[in-house]
């Protein structure tokens, strides 16, 4: 009993160590290299302890760029995007899960297949349907397409949460005369709601990461995103590596500052949730 | 519990409205597309029929790229099959620092991919990148090399930064699977000698089916669907070597403008998808009693 525990003791050590250096190490490198002088960031005999420290980088990006353009941009569309998606997921994973009708079981697993269709598949047909309807360069186009990216799994992360909530407590409602609205208002989304937190974020963080669509169907300057912008930088044939490092740093910044106050949802949310 | 038909549909129809018109619609316009010979987007072609499907058929920088796409598929799925049990099973057990780590093992997946690609052209970078300097320093390399130059090593350093993005969030479903698990099975397993090997292949890795159903479909769906990581860092090159077929439909379309020839791409691979979508469904699918 000893020998085993002692052999699964190095195997967690072990593994740990590989986990916070690979999944880990990179972002205090990065963050770290951010306030580095430019001579630093490229020297080759590299110190794991920075030598240098510089605001110049930050200066430059959030008073010498569009930075705040594309944290707009990204903004409204990242959240316009989890609001919609929101909606449409709970009702569908209600709809699905609750209400059972003929033929859920196509849905759900044509809701699961339509991660096949997304992506550069759709790029030139959604392109030219979008220039045809005049949607190219506006936020709505942008939403669309991440409405649906972001919906097929939502609804797949929602059913776990609608599964744990027990049909008596809904029954015993209706029984007492309440309207399904009423049902789902008062009931269904409070008792999901550690669930709709997650999917908020998921769907959230789908439409924060989004590049190739947002670099196809906008092309105004005054319109594009913060990865596209960033792209931008790291397309130039001379790299300013410590520019992008701190617009790396910086975008990354509002999706862990969201990730700090309702994280624990999402990770619970996608942990916990039992999937039967 | 009773069918509720009409209600369930009405639940559900937005949602579906919403998804069959931007999937159904573009994949009609590509259709169309297809069978004439359109170059310049907004330019009117004549029709050609079939002729731009014989053509795709015949030309070696689709096979090309078919076979990037399923190197690609198969890389991506063994790689992060092996980081996402690891990090998995090692979150599964009790340690200090464990919430911590759970809550933020995901980082890697919330931050935009551009991001990835910064830090990782920044870390892989031939003349500075810590990586190179860290292998010279402890003699597994004597001088630097360009990560992205040869073929093979930009193909293999692509599918471990794109598994590096992906695995902590697949561990994480996985970490639900393991939870649903009845502990007592664990129990009654050790009462009868079993070591946690044999733990893993007989209790374990059954009790995961669903899961694995899902992460195996979605997960070779998304993989198959990657672009920005490998575009933004090699352009699908050296000659070629890490053109996918995302990346060839994309420079077909836009910077090589065979508008036609990137829609008949687009109809070809969203079959091929189809098609292993609905055998890996009938295959696999876990049988549900409802």
């Amino acid at each position: 009993m000893i020998k085993e525990n002692n052999i699964k003791l190095i195997f967690l050590s072990l593994s740990l160590l590989l986990i916070i250096l690979i999944f880990f190490f990179p972002f205090f490198w990065i963050i770290t290299s951010s306030f580095k002088t430019p001579a630093e960031i490229i020297a080759t005999s590299t110190t794991i302890i920075p030598r240098s420290f510089t605001l110049e980088h930050y200066n430059k990006i959030l008073f010498n760029s569009d930075f705040f353009i594309y944290l707009k941009n990204s903004l409204i569309v990242s959240f316009s995007s989890m609001i919609i998606s929101i909606i449409l997921s709970v009702s569908a994973a209600y709809g699905l899960h609750k209400l059972k009708f003929y033929g859920n079981k196509f849905v759900e697993y044509s809701l699961l297949v339509t991660y096949a269709f997304p992506g550069v598949i759709l790029l030139v047909p959604i392109y030219l349907l979008f220039a045809k309807v005049n949607l190219l360069n506006s936020y709505f186009a942008l939403i669309i397409v991440n409405v649906l990216f972001a919906t097929p799994f939502a609804v797949w992360m929602l059913k776990a949460f609608f599964m744990l909530i027990p049909n008596e407590i809904e029954e015993a409602a209706y029984i007492d005369g309440a309207s399904r609205y009423i049902v789902i208002s008062r009931i269904i989304v409070p008792l999901a709601a550690p669930g709709i937190a997650s999917v908020s974020i998921f769907c959230f963080i789908i439409s924060w990461t989004e590049y190739l669509f947002a670099s196809i169907l906008i092309s105004g300057d005054n319109l594009k995103t913060l990865p596209v912008g960033l792209a931008g930088i790291v397309g130039q044939y001379q790299i300013d590596w410590g520019f992008l490092l701190s617009g790396a740093v910086l975008a990354s910044l509002p999706v862990i500052l969201l990730f700090v106050f309702i994280g624990r949802y999402f990770v619970s949310g996608l942990t916990e949730g039992s999937v039967k | 519990m009773k069918k509720n038909n009409i209600e369930g549909w009405l639940f559900v129809s937005p949602l579906v409205i919403w998804i069959s018109l931007i999937i159904l619609v573009p994949i009609y316009i590509a259709f169309e597309l297809s069978l004439f010979n359109v170059k310049i987007i907004g330019t009117s072609g004549k029709f050609v029929g079939i002729e731009n499907y014989i053509k795709l058929f015949g030309k070696s920088k689709f096979l090309n790229a078919s076979l990037n796409s399923l190197y690609w598929i198969i890389g991506n799925a063994i790689c992060q099959t092996f980081l996402a049990f690891t990090i998995a099973l090692t979150i599964n057990y009790k340690f200090p620092g464990k919430k911590i780590m759970a809550n933020w093992i995901i980082l890697s997946f919330i931050i935009p991919t551009v991001v990835v690609v910064v830090i990782w052209k920044l870390m892989l970078s031939s003349s500075s990148g810590v990586i190179n300097s860290v292998l010279i320093d402890i003699g597994l390399l004597d001088d630097a090399t360009g990560f992205f130059s040869s073929p093979n090593k930009a193909f293999i350093s692509l599918v471990l930064i794109n598994s590096w993005r992906w695995s902590p969030f697949l561990a994480l479903i996985i970490l639900s699977g393991l939870n649903s698990i009845n502990r007592e099975m664990y129990d009654a397993s050790k009462v009868d000698g079993a070591n946690f090997v044999q733990q893993f292949l007989f209790i374990t890795f059954p009790n995961l089916k669903s899961v694995l159903f899902v992460l195996g479909l979605v997960g070779t769906l998304l993989s198959f669907n990657i672009f920005d990581i490998i575009w933004l860092i090699t352009k699908g090159g050296p000659s070629s070597a890490t053109t996918t077929l995302p990346l060839l439909i994309y420079e077909t379309a836009f910077t090589k403008f065979r508008i036609s020839q990137a829609a008949t791409l687009s109809i070809v691979t969203s079959f091929l998808l189809l098609l292993f979508s609905i055998l890996f469904i009938k295959s696999m699918a876990p049988k549900e009693d409802d």
